[in-house]
């Protein structure tokens, strides 16, 4: 038996080693093409967008082929575990705070070279934004794309409270009697509109002349005495409305990508709000008649403050292909695709050119416009790019926490604070 | 010749096993492998490197630089240490007691023959079915304190309700209100134990003319007590690494009135790279959690072993 089973059996190897062959011709046929990996942060129609961005970059070209997969942003556990193990993927998509902790502990790599000689310079970049996302002249990530804050206003509320439509405060005292004026309680005594809401507390920090931390010594400054009068304002802000009733109030919010968003709602009549407000009312509150201005200031304080955000595209330093991945970078934020994701997102392109492009040009609205010229004209600040990382912005929470509870004085909490994010720096020093 | 090997001190277990024995050993620690390189791999090795990380600075994509006990004592000196191990000192203290109470009164309720008991056990169980962020999810609209159902009718009470989760004082109790919503897994553990008390023993109380709450001091507790320790330490050891809840809920705020030590740990890790002070901080919750068991262990006399007497 087995002299017959022999026979059968060999035809049946040569066959097994006929595919094998096959395999190894077309692994070596693809390994012309350097695959990438892509970590891009976009769910739903926006993952959709940088899919299509994806796709049409393996199109283009035959050596590089980019894989993306969706990580979640949030999810900066994968993402430092992938660094710190030394298997990242080639190109990673993170939050700007996440930057320059991670490359100046020697996990990204440095992108200046490769995009001056790509002939990409400050001058490409709206203002401000090139120093985004560097540290002592290390340039470690390129945004993605911008969101920029304003000072957004009700028109209705304002008209049915008998206050102009058309005249928002323009400075900090006009803001105080608005709010005063706007701000109602029901019956029961709990809060059923709320003037104005401050969530953003650097805003006022720098509106009253202030810094988080001074961008050309690089020293944390948050018992700046701007910080301090801001600090002194929201203070007195909110021990006049109780900041017992506006956290009540506040656990009754709906969220804000949906109709229910205490603004839409008319449950707050001022509160700032990003150039993503363009997309989101047009989906969720297609009625709501807003206005959207630069925010108000203090005497002598800064009237033209513009708060950024952004995600950041980043290339590990243990990336096994970053000479692709840059090229692949380099397209992807090019004015052209710059253009096409932000006009996708809702965001601004960080691209002055790209403000430009029909993709993006043909989808701005008069609201949208004020945004941009903010950016471009604008003190424009950005999350503190330290190696502090978000210490920073939750020491500056603790703050406005103790002050809130009215325990300390505005200058002892900012002091605290000032000296434990001090202390967290002189570990990097 | 067995005298002679007791003198020798320990034998060589291997040396006198049989050849058989020997090679089943062997095969069955090849079988359990995966586990126990699994164990060393991903429990021992993390365990062990945390230990050493502790003693350094540490912000994870950097090497660790050793800075000897400055976490340890930065961590007395941090308000928030404090202010993190004493919430959830409160969430145990008042909470355990809470849910061990309640979840033995539902299980011996529920231990009653009476119609549909089958229906009754599944409806107290299902909400530890629950993922935990649904039940959080839940709780947070139930407590709203505008429109959540329970301040709907504290007011119709004529009491307006308070804050909830969304006031200091009231976040803490509020938790607590909302984990005893999940007592089901302990409830059913007790019910297991409830079945196993003999039944001639209630009979033998009986006959004593003992009363209904004398059956229950006398025979039920004790006979119940060591179900009672095993809940009581899960529950310590669950509520000292507090998380999931927590962070959807509130997120630690307001004003850090929820700012639990797990949650601290972990925005201290993830979010401030600090894994150093993270790694301290866990050091420190594992030495607090092993005196609190050693506690209860030193202190359970009352508990009742049926096999030991």
């Amino acid at each position: 038996m087995p002299s017959t089973s022999r026979p059968t059996r060999r035809p049946r190897r040569s066959r097994f080693a006929g595919a094998w062959l096959a395999l190894l011709l077309l692994a070596s046929a693809a390994s012309a093409q350097t695959e990438i990996t892509f970590w891009q942060a976009w769910g739903g129609s926006e993952g959709q967008a940088m899919q299509a961005l994806v796709d049409e970059f393996n199109a283009s070209q035959s050596e590089v082929r980019v894989r993306s997969s969706f990580v979640p942003i949030g999810d900066g556990e994968r993402i430092l575990a992938s660094l710190a193990g030394g298997a990242p993927a080639d190109l990673v998509t993170v939050w700007d705070w996440m930057v320059v902790p991670l490359g100046y502990g020697g996990a990204l790599a440095d992108l200046t070279a490769d995009l001056s000689a790509a002939g990409v310079g400050q001058d490409d970049y709206l203002p401000g934004i090139w120093e985004y996302g560097t540290y002592q002249g290390a340039k470690y990530g390129v945004p993605t794309t911008i969101n920029v804050y304003a000072f957004m206003w009700n028109k209705d509320v304002f008209a049915a409270a008998g206050l102009d439509p058309e005249a928002p405060p323009r400075t900090i005292a006009e803001l105080d009697v608005l709010t005063e004026q706007l701000t109602t309680v029901d019956p029961r005594g709990n809060m059923r509109r709320l003037g104005f809401y401050p969530n953003v507390t650097a805003i006022y920090c720098y509106a009253f002349g202030g810094q988080l931390y001074d961008p050309t010594t690089l020293e944390v400054t948050l018992d700046h005495p701007g910080n301090v009068a801001a600090f002194e304002w929201l203070a007195a802000y909110y021990k006049k409305y109780d900041i017992a009733k506006i956290r009540r109030f506040q656990a009754g919010w709906g969220d804000m990508a949906s109709p229910f968003n205490p603004f839409y709602r008319g449950q707050i009549a001022m509160q700032e709000g990003g150039q993503w407000e363009v997309a989101f009312t047009r989906e969720y509150a297609p009625d709501l008649n807003w206005g959207v201005t630069t925010f108000p200031a203090p005497e002598g304080g800064r009237t033209d403050v513009t708060p950024v955000q952004s995600s950041f595209w980043v290339i590990p330093a243990q990336a096994t292909h970053k000479a692709e991945a840059t090229r692949f970078l380099l397209w992807l934020s090019a004015p052209e695709q710059s253009a096409r994701f932000a006009a996708a997102l809702a965001n601004i392109p960080p691209r002055r050119d790209a403000l430009a492009m029909p993709a993006f040009a043909d989808t701005i609205t008069p609201q949208m416009q004020t945004y941009i010229d903010m950016l471009l004209t604008g003190y424009v600040y950005t999350p503190p790019g330290l190696p502090v990382g978000l210490y920073l912005s939750d020491q500056l929470n603790q703050a406005l926490a103790a002050v809130q509870d009215g325990t300390v004085s505005a200058r002892e909490a900012l002091e605290t604070a000032q000296r434990n994010v001090q202390r967290e720096l002189e570990k990097y020093r | 010749m067995r005298g002679s090997r007791h003198r020798a001190g320990r034998p060589n277990v291997l040396r006198h096993m049989t050849r058989r024995q020997r090679r089943d050993l062997w095969l069955g620690l090849a079988f359990v492998s995966p586990w126990l390189i699994g164990f060393v791999v991903f429990t021992v090795y993390p365990v062990l490197a945390s230990l050493y990380f502790s003693f350094t600075d540490y912000n994870v994509v950097s090497a660790p630089r050793w800075i000897g006990t400055r976490n340890y004592t930065d961590l007395i000196r941090d308000p928030l240490f404090g202010k993190t191990l004493y919430n959830t000192l409160y969430l145990a203290a008042i909470g355990i007691p809470f849910s061990l109470g309640l979840s033995l009164v539902i299980a011996m309720l529920l231990n009653n023959k009476v119609r549909l008991q089958g229906l009754f056990r599944t409806v107290y169980f299902l909400p530890s079915v629950v993922p935990a962020v649904a039940a959080a999810l839940l709780w947070r609209w139930f407590l709203n304190p505008d429109y959540g159902p329970v301040n709907e009718f504290l007011w119709q009470l004529g009491i307006n309700g308070p804050g909830w989760l969304a006031d200091p004082a009231w976040s803490k109790p509020a938790l607590i209100l909302a984990s005893l919503w999940g007592v089901g897994g302990s409830m059913v553990i007790y019910l297991a134990g409830l079945q196993n008390v003999p039944v001639a023993l209630y009979e033998a109380a009986d006959l004593d003319g003992a009363s209904r709450w004398q059956r229950f001091r006398f025979v039920t507790l004790p006979m119940l007590s060591p179900v009672i320790l095993f809940n009581l330490i899960m529950g310590i050891i669950t509520s000292f690494q507090a998380f999931t809840n927590i962070y959807i809920m509130t997120g630690g705020g307001p004003s850090n009135s929820t700012l639990v030590y797990a949650l601290y740990l972990y925005q201290n890790a993830f979010q401030f790279f600090r894994m150093g002070y993270a790694s301290a901080m866990a050091w420190v919750l594992l030495a607090i959690t092993a005196v609190a068991l050693v506690g209860v262990f030193r202190t359970s006399g009352w508990v009742y072993y049926e096999a030991r007497s």
